[in-house]
């Protein structure tokens, strides 16, 4: 099993208190609580912390892209892996991803990738996801829309990438009458697509059709399998066989020496679960943005809103990992056996967990973890 | 006077509309909540009228139409349904995102139609305030923001009184994504209509809430003074529902205006 670095770049430079006073932190918690020093600093941070978990044998190195939140100001998910094509060396840099529904010109993001892939010398792993309904809303895309934009975002950006231009595109949502970019992906046909999980069945079922490395994020291992099984469903329609290098997860997890400093650090993800995830219900899914049957799962996956969970519970949940070496290599093989995934995603660094823990739980995860569960 | 219901068919698409009273045609296209059905001021125009009040495409129990993209589409799809209800020259009343799609229909083919009545509508942008994100609140947080004081409809009890049950659930999901498909962007208004307004010279009455907390009433300004031919009524202490908030007002003031001259 590989493991994947993961920062969300967060923002979590002011009062807590000043945020409680607002609904959510994303969308109308002002941005004059935006500190531009602070925030060039810690993008220096951020990128040190990557290029250390290049070194230290991370198969791979993710990074996201939100938008209004103090949770994840790596708003442009394209601009940092061409930073980190160029700063790292050996990992994949993989994009969970770019938010196909909200993007208007997917010729733009076709060239974009190409120009990451060429840079980083063929490392990038390109994710699609759907996006949560903050970035609808911050986009003012019409969320009825956003899966038939997501397919054909998707569908146009993988012919930039393996049809010869020029060609013509006149679709339901894009239209392009001279496509012929001058900017392919160094990776033939085209850099390895993934796709995140967290509620909805017909993605699971989309993406095994097409055998995309499937992701699901933060959710109880039994509701993981459900969609993995949605997953298998769509493979076997396509004729595909699933192994485990089609299978990923994704959790929080933080190592130190002892699993008191363990678990002090790991508490700082409670902020990500909680406050950062507190918002009206129609921010997050906004009308129409999910399918009758996906606004059931999700029901079913979120019987309790992660916000709503202490921080012992969410380690008793396995959504957090924090411990020694010995015993996170422990968790992450329960997760390989229960899940049977080839790739896990460590969100490794949230908050106000500070530089030098981070470095440390980097160091330790590349000289004792990683190399422990390579053979799962 | 018990209305009946009918599935009118237009373009392959059923529209379930209710029908009902006697005398000349009234077209009266609903909001974006929904069509709420044969309502008390509905049953006072119906003594003069013969009401016609269709739930519009992908709403309610009518079918689908998911691949319209504005209410212009609405618009235009009405105008057919004039043509296949055979209701020859109608007057045409509507609320909300109805009165915004009836101010399109007028502009499109404004001989088709004998008087407007338009009830806070949206469609032109506001000159200083804003139309209420609608989509950005819940249900019930909309429903307290949409009415000026829930003592004074007569009708709150049946209509808002209970909890929906899943299938009314259901149905307000289906109206909201429809609301949505069609009024996302631009928001609730179409930059180029107040262009197209001084075509329309067939007689109007715009009708306004004072309290209007979705739609600004310098919204109703704003189409009296694009209307050659138009009045503006405001009514003090309501919101943005005024046939539901004041009905028998309402009734009154629709039955005063159209019941007037005969046709023009």
């Amino acid at each position: 099993m590989k493991l994947y670095y993961f920062s969300e770049m967060p923002h979590h430079e002011f009062p807590d208190e000043e945020g409680d006073k607002y609904p959510s932190l994303r969308l109308e918690f002002p941005n004059r609580f935006f500190d531009r020093e602070k925030a060039a600093a810690n993008f220096r941070r951020y990128l040190t912390e990557y290029e250390f978990a290049d070194q230290a044998g991370f198969a791979g190195l993710m990074i996201n892209e939100h938008h209004s939140t103090p949770s994840c100001v790596n708003v442009g998910v394209n601009m940092t892996a061409a930073v980190l094509g160029r700063t790292t060396r050996r990992a994949k840099i993989l994009l969970l991803g770019n938010i196909l529904p909200i993007e208007d010109n997917p010729v733009r993001m076709a060239e974009q990738l190409a120009m990451a892939d060429l840079i980083s010398g063929g490392r990038v792993l390109s994710g699609f996801v759907r996006g949560v309904g903050v970035e609808t809303w911050w986009a003012n895309s019409n969320p009825v829309h956003n899966r038939e934009r997501f397919e054909e975002c998707h569908d146009l950006i993988l012919k930039c990438w393996t049809e010869p231009g020029p060609f013509r595109w006149e679709g339901r949502h894009y239209h392009f009458r001279h496509v012929n970019p001058w900017c392919l992906p160094l990776q033939k046909p085209h850099p390895p697509i993934w796709i995140p999980g967290t509620a909805s069945p017909e993605t699971a079922v989309w993406a095994g059709r097409r055998g995309y490395t499937y992701v699901p994020f933060l959710v109880p291992f039994e509701i993981a399998r459900e969609l993995f099984d949605f997953y298998r469903q769509g493979a076997a329609e396509a004729g595909r066989t699933v192994t485990q290098d089609n299978l990923g997860f994704l959790i929080c997890a933080v190592t130190a020496e002892t699993k008191a400093k363990a678990l002090e650090a790991g508490r700082h993800f409670v902020w990500r679960m909680g406050p950062t995830l507190r918002a009206p219900a129609e921010w997050f899914a906004p009308v129409g943005m999910r399918s009758r049957a996906g606004s059931q799962f999700a029901l079913r996956a979120r019987p309790r809103s992660l916000a709503t969970m202490s921080y012992e519970e969410l380690v008793e949940g396995q959504f957090i990992v924090a411990g020694t070496p010995d015993e996170v290599i422990d968790r992450f093989a329960r997760v390989q056996r229960e899940l049977g995934v080839g790739h896990l995603l460590l969100e490794a660094q949230e908050s106000r967990m500070d530089h030098p823990t981070t470095m440390r739980s980097i160091e330790l995860m590349g000289a004792k973890v990683i190399p422990a569960v390579a053979s799962l | 006077m018990r209305p009946r219901e009918e599935t009118i068919s237009v373009g392959g698409i059923g529209v379930h509309t209710w029908v009902g009273g006697h005398g000349e045609p009234l077209l009266v296209l609903h909001g974006a909540g929904g069509n709420r059905g044969w309502t008390r001021w509905l049953d006072q125009v119906s003594e003069r009228f013969t009401v016609w009040a269709p739930t519009h495409p992908g709403f309610g129990r009518s079918d689908d139409a998911d691949w319209m993209e504005g209410i212009d589409d609405l618009a235009r799809f009405y105008l057919w349904f004039i043509e296949a209800a055979k209701l020859g020259r109608p007057h045409l009343l509507g609320h909300s995102i109805g009165g915004w799609t009836a101010a399109e229909m007028a502009t499109m083919s404004a001989g088709a139609l004998a008087r407007l009545v338009l009830v806070a509508p949206v469609g032109i942008k506001p000159e200083t305030a804003e139309i209420l994100d609608v989509f950005y609140y819940s249900p019930a947080q909309l429903l307290t923001m949409t009415v000026h004081d829930p003592k004074t409809v007569p009708e709150w009890q049946e209509l808002y009184g209970r909890p929906p049950t899943p299938q009314e659930i259901e149905i307000a999901t289906r109206n909201r994504e429809m609301a949505a498909r069609l009024t996302w962007k631009p928001y609730m208004h179409n930059p180029r209509l107040a262009h197209f307004l001084p075509r329309v010279t067939n007689p109007t009455l715009i009708v306004w809430g004072r309290e209007d907390r979705v739609v600004p009433v310098e919204c109703g300004e704003q189409y009296r003074r694009g209307l050659p031919n138009s009045t503006l009524t405001v009514l003090e202490g309501c919101g943005h529902l005024p046939p539901i908030e004041q009905p028998d007002v309402f009734a009154r003031l629709v039955l005063d205006f159209l019941g007037g001259d005969s046709r023009r």
